[in-house]
């Protein structure tokens, strides 16, 4: 399960990668002023309470997550990623940087097997892909986390079903000098271009992590707001 | 071990933490106080309940005195919760401290007070904030009194009987309203509309249960708690210094004064040599 194949490659790592191409697209854009992470939440029935539905989870007040794929193995991430970020301020009494918290994560990302050598641990690795938007002493920053545990910080960066699409978007628009509010539009825009739904207030969530502000979710009233401006 | 034979230990065999990790994730790696901060590892060849033993006993050999002198109190009333606290620290005959801050700010909404081991008492409240914080950030809403108050009980009587000291009073306002709640070392933990803690409670509890009416303006409520506190650092040797008081409001707490007692005892006396 978790050996090398002869060409080198870890094959189950590869398959949940390809899991997540699957799941609802996610966005994240960082910009001088603070990051925005938008999701498309995929609401599949009318009968649906879409307020149930969660994709993007506040890590610490100014730490924000958004995944990507199974769901449901994000939770076990997130709650990691939370308790970490709690241990660092009892230890240090500091807030842990972006980096920090996504490395923590990470660590989890490759403890899967079917030996014995470590029992109660997973059986199959994470499908799921965490977008990390925060602000630290070093400023915004949005990092990218896939199954394998490796992460990249980006600038803008797209995952899900219409990543490739979305991706080639975000190349187009992104600019260093961006503002939030032009980056939350940008967000909803390309999300609009690659959700099979037309894209309304329900059906997607959007939330942004800045200095004075923190970690604010966006409600429906503010959805609106920006929506009607595309 | 010659440390050992002076202070009178008796070495027992190995024994580690049996404590299980709560609360917190573990790898299986390293369980330090570094990364699980719900878990002690206990020192090898020591059984904490018979060595500390040795502290409390006053027939011991031991020589090492702790000292619990202080006076704090909580009193709920119609505008919240005011916690006034004295500031003094001593060790047996002598003033360690004038400027201890007994007051633990847990959150911004839930306030801790100090009696008995400081360190107990600051150590165990940060592993409540940070309880607390968790618990905010999994259930999408702030912890209530009751609970929190609750989550540091059930961590103390995990330590029962092995030494720790800690008198202390949380807190809060939440949706049932202000809440306060007292919970020691030795497990207990009540609720209940007034509470003062630490030697020089007694003297406090007199002004308090005096002057004490659910229905106290806040001025009046303020008033009553600095001046228990000064009253209870006149008599009893071991509390003084200075007076810190909070307002705990809906909105979450005010730190409202510090007075330092030689201030206020002259001004009780200004406005009874008036009438």
């Amino acid at each position: 399960v978790n050996t090398f194949s002869p060409e080198g490659r870890l094959f189950q790592v590869e398959y949940a990668i390809e899991a997540i191409k699957l799941g609802s697209t996610a966005i994240g854009i960082q910009t001088s002023e603070g990051v925005v992470l938008a999701v498309e939440k995929r609401v599949t029935s009318p009968l649906i309470e879409a307020s149930s539905i969660e994709k993007v989870f506040e890590v610490d007040d100014h730490i924000a997550c958004a995944m990507s794929g199974l769901i449901a193995d994000s939770r076990t991430l997130i709650d990691r990623a939370r308790v970490e970020a709690q241990n660092h301020w009892f230890t240090y009494n500091a807030k842990m940087s972006v980096e920090s918290v996504t490395q923590a994560v990470s660590n989890l990302a490759l403890q899967f097997g079917d030996d014995d050598a470590d029992p109660g641990a997973m059986s199959r690795p994470f499908g799921v892909a965490l977008l990390f938007a925060g602000i630290d002493n070093k400023g915004p920053q949005l990092y990218h986390m896939d199954p394998s545990g490796t992460f990249i910080q980006y600038d803008a960066k797209a995952i899900g079903s219409g990543s490739e699409g979305a991706q080639q978007a975000l190349q187009d628009t992104y600019h260093k000098s961006m503002t939030l509010k032009e980056a939350c539009k940008s967000a909803l825009t390309i999300l609009k271009q690659v959700m099979e739904e037309k894209l309304n207030s329900s059906n997607v969530e959007m939330g942004t992590v800045t200095k004075e502000k923190k970690y604010h979710m966006f409600s429906k009233q503010e959805l609106e707001d920006v929506i009607k401006d595309i | 071990m010659a440390l050992a034979d002076v202070c009178g230990l008796k070495t027992n065999q190995l024994k580690n933490s049996f404590l299980s990790d709560f609360g917190g994730s573990s790898t299986h790696l390293l369980d330090d106080a570094l990364t699980s901060t719900t878990n002690f590892t206990v020192p090898y060849g020591i059984d904490p309940v018979e060595s500390l033993k040795e502290f409390t006993n006053p027939k011991s050999d031991v020589k090492i005195h702790f000292d619990h002198g202080t006076t704090t109190l909580a009193f709920k009333f119609q505008h919240g919760v005011i916690v006034a606290v004295d500031s003094r620290a001593t060790a047996g005959p002598s003033i360690e401290s004038q400027t201890v801050k007994k007051v633990i700010e847990i959150n911004p909404y839930l306030l801790g007070t100090m009696a008995g081991g400081a360190a107990d008492c600051a150590y165990w409240e940060r592993v409540l904030a940070r309880q607390c914080r968790i618990y905010e950030l999994r259930n999408k809403e702030r912890i209530s009194v009751a609970a929190a108050s609750k989550l540091l009980a059930n961590i103390v009587y995990n330590y029962k009987g092995m030494g720790l000291s800690m008198g202390t009073m949380i807190c809060g306002w939440d949706k049932r309203g202000p809440g306060l709640y007292y919970v020691d070392s030795d497990g207990e933990r009540m609720s209940n509309n007034i509470y003062s803690v630490g030697s020089g409670s007694v003297y406090a509890y007199g002004v308090l249960d005096s002057g004490y009416r659910y229905d106290l303006s806040v001025e009046e409520a303020i008033d009553l708690g600095r001046r228990s506190i000064y009253h209870a650092t006149h008599r009893d040797a071991y509390s003084g210094g200075v007076v810190n008081l909070y307002h705990m409001k809906e909105s979450g707490w005010e730190f409202i004064s510090q007075t330092d007692v030689f201030d206020l005892h002259y001004q009780y006396k200004a406005e009874k040599e008036k009438k």
